[in-house]
């Protein structure tokens, strides 16, 4: 196990810091001059003041030197310093890291505890009207991009139940009730489009689990078919489950770009969409940086949840 | 094979279990022709501003009623599906045919090429698309020519791995074999052994991409970075009318409703032709 966790981890790194060149090189690719942008048109005009700057922000040196500069000093946890608001970057990310987690947690949450039940349903009933109706509900889920699901959910319980805050988002410790229920309906937006992908993998593998012989044997026991399903086929037939959770893991962060947009929740894809649109280079590597390390930290622990269900997966490694 | 798998398909599409399909199909060939035929409908001027009219709710003038500018809902949805689907299609035709080409001249270039070139391919497809999409748009600017070429370039590599990974089984069965000992080259093979077996896998792998693609180009306008007003698409009408939701909380779930349908629709119909490819997997 533990030759296996140190495998991950140094797999997990290395990709890591694969990214890490890869954010550098995109941002420097880049058309618009940041120097300019941060000058504006005043004083950007004066080519003394654009050679100091270009200086003070180290962007004269070459290509290389800059790339190991930002790199040791992001070892050291120096992220740089925003352009736009000359705040270090890295107490943003710190103050954002938690709240974009806490969505995706949200998410994955209300797509297990319904997306799990939904297929067991349908595979347990196939063939009947209950059955039917349950794939259905999973195509239906799959089929709703996060933010027409977002936008119904606000209107339905944000504007006319006016049960449940419609945007905005308030610190845990500053009202703990209400930083729950600003919480809800961002969860529900990225678990409902992800409910649809676990009922689905749950059914057919469950489906596929059920035609083995050792389900056949619990049968012959005596078992009903309903246990059987539940205590004999359903650990197996998690292990695809937990996989496509990994394979999708880019869905589900990816979820959280719209889901922040839409309900205003200040998390890192709204840092990174501000920054983009105001080419604040140092925010969005650093943003970019940290999504990275989030989607390699998600596929680390799908990872090891999927050795602990198939011990097999240890082997192979 | 090509014409098996359209009759299979066809009388697949005909029998009474695939009812949902079937009507999936019907609507979305309803959907493309109003798209196409939007400038010649007796419908309004997707443009047209009417102060007097500011987000009001569905009516006799207006049937789904009208934006923050008083604009005619239904017409721009009409007129946004035009632009919505036009560009999912262009990203699909642009990441099918370099996809495949791709794919194709992967499948037959010896294993060391296939090696190297799977190894970048599997990078690229475990990125998050939306983030690369994000980037790359935020920094070129918009134009719907980018939003096409950027969304195009971001499924290719899926559609390249599923054509390489079916030309490796194809590449290995018999007839292939017997061509090559009679002495056909690469080209030939790709023309005439390959590519005939590959369209029913183009065509599965199309049907995913293209809602995908909906998806991603909504998502970019939904965000501000995709289509850019005053020309509707569906994404930027919900982006944009979110913020007046209080006010008329119609307006914005409406082209979020055609997204939604057509999407499905897609879904719908991409499940038959992947049933028709795959029977063993229709239990």
């Amino acid at each position: 196990m533990l030759r296996f966790l140190g495998h991950r981890l140094s797999s997990a790194l290395l990709t890591l810091a694969i990214a890490a060149v890869a954010v550098f090189l995109v941002a420097r690719m880049i058309p618009g001059d940041p120097v300019m942008i941060m000058l504006g048109e005043a004083t950007g005009g004066d080519p003394a003041a654009v050679a100091r700057m270009r200086n003070e922000l180290g962007l004269d040196r070459s290509l290389f030197v800059q790339f190991s500069n930002w790199a040791m000093r992001l070892l050291q946890g120096d992220f740089g310093v925003s352009i736009r608001s000359g705040e270090p970057v890295l107490d943003d990310l710190l103050l954002r890291i938690p709240r974009s987690l806490e969505l995706i947690a949200g998410g994955l949450l209300v797509a297990v505890l319904l997306g799990l039940p939904l297929g067991i349903l349908s595979a347990r009933n196939r063939g009947r009207l209950s059955g039917a109706i349950s794939s259905i509900v999973s195509v239906i889920g799959f089929s709703a991009p996060v933010f027409v699901s977002g936008v119904i959910l606000v209107v339905v319980f944000g504007v006319w139940l006016q049960v449940l805050p419609s945007s905005g988002y308030v610190p845990f410790a500053d009202d703990p009730l209400l930083h729950l229920s600003c919480l809800v309906l961002p969860s529900l937006a990225i678990g409902l489009n992800f409910m649809g992908v676990v009922a689905r993998v749950t059914r057919a593998s469950l489906i596929d689990t059920m035609d083995n012989d050792y389900v056949a044997l619990a049968r012959a026991k005596g078992l009903s078919r309903g246990r059987a399903m539940i205590r004999h086929a359903l650990p197996n037939a998690m292990v695809p489950v937990i996989a496509i959770i990994g394979i999708r893991a880019g869905n589900l962060l990816g979820g959280t770009v719209i889901v922040e947009a839409l309900f205003d929740w200040p998390g890192l894809s709204s840092l990174l969409v501000s920054a983009s649109f105001s080419r604040d280079y140092p925010v969005i590597q650093g943003s970019l940086i940290a999504i990275f390390a989030i989607f390699i930290l998600i596929s680390l622990l799908i990872d090891l949840a999927q050795s602990f269900f198939d011990p097999r997966v240890r082997a192979t490694a | 094979m090509t014409t098996t798998f359209l009759s299979t398909f066809l009388r697949e599409l005909g029998s009474r279990r695939n009812l949902a399909a079937s009507a999936a199909l019907l609507f979305l060939l309803v959907v493309a022709v109003l798209s196409a035929a939007a400038p010649l409908l007796p419908i309004q001027d997707p443009l047209a501003i009417d102060t007097l009219n500011i987000l009001s709710g569905p009516s006799q003038a207006h049937w789904l009623g009208t934006d923050e500018l008083g604009r005619d809902i239904l017409s721009r949805i009409i007129h946004g599906g035009r632009i919505s689907l036009g560009v999912a299609l262009s990203a699909v035709l642009l990441a099918g045919v370099l996809g495949t080409l791709l794919g194709v001249l992967i499948g037959f270039c010896g294993p060391r090429v296939e090696a190297v070139a799977m190894r970048l391919i599997d990078v690229f497809v475990s990125l998050p698309e939306i983030f690369v999409a994000l980037i790359a748009l935020a920094l070129l600017g918009g134009g719907l020519g980018t939003l096409i070429g950027t969304i195009g370039l971001i499924y290719c590599p899926q559609f390249a791995r599923v054509v390489y990974n079916m030309t490796r089984s194809i590449r290995a069965r018999e007839h292939v074999l017997a061509a090559r000992s009679l002495g056909a080259g690469r080209l030939w093979l790709i023309r005439h052994e390959a590519l005939p077996n590959l369209y029913s896998i183009i065509a599965v792998q199309a049907s995913v991409t293209f809602s995908f693609a909906l998806l991603m180009e909504a998502g970019l306008s939904f965000l501000g970075l995709g289509v850019q007003p005053p020309t509707p698409s569906w994404g930027q009408m919900v982006g944009i009318l979110k913020n007046y939701i209080y006010i008329n909380p119609w307006s914005a779930v409406f082209p979020g409703l055609a997204l939604f349908f057509v999407v499905l629709a897609v879904n719908l119909v991409g499940d038959l032709l992947q049933d028709v490819l795959n029977p063993e997997l229709r239990k």
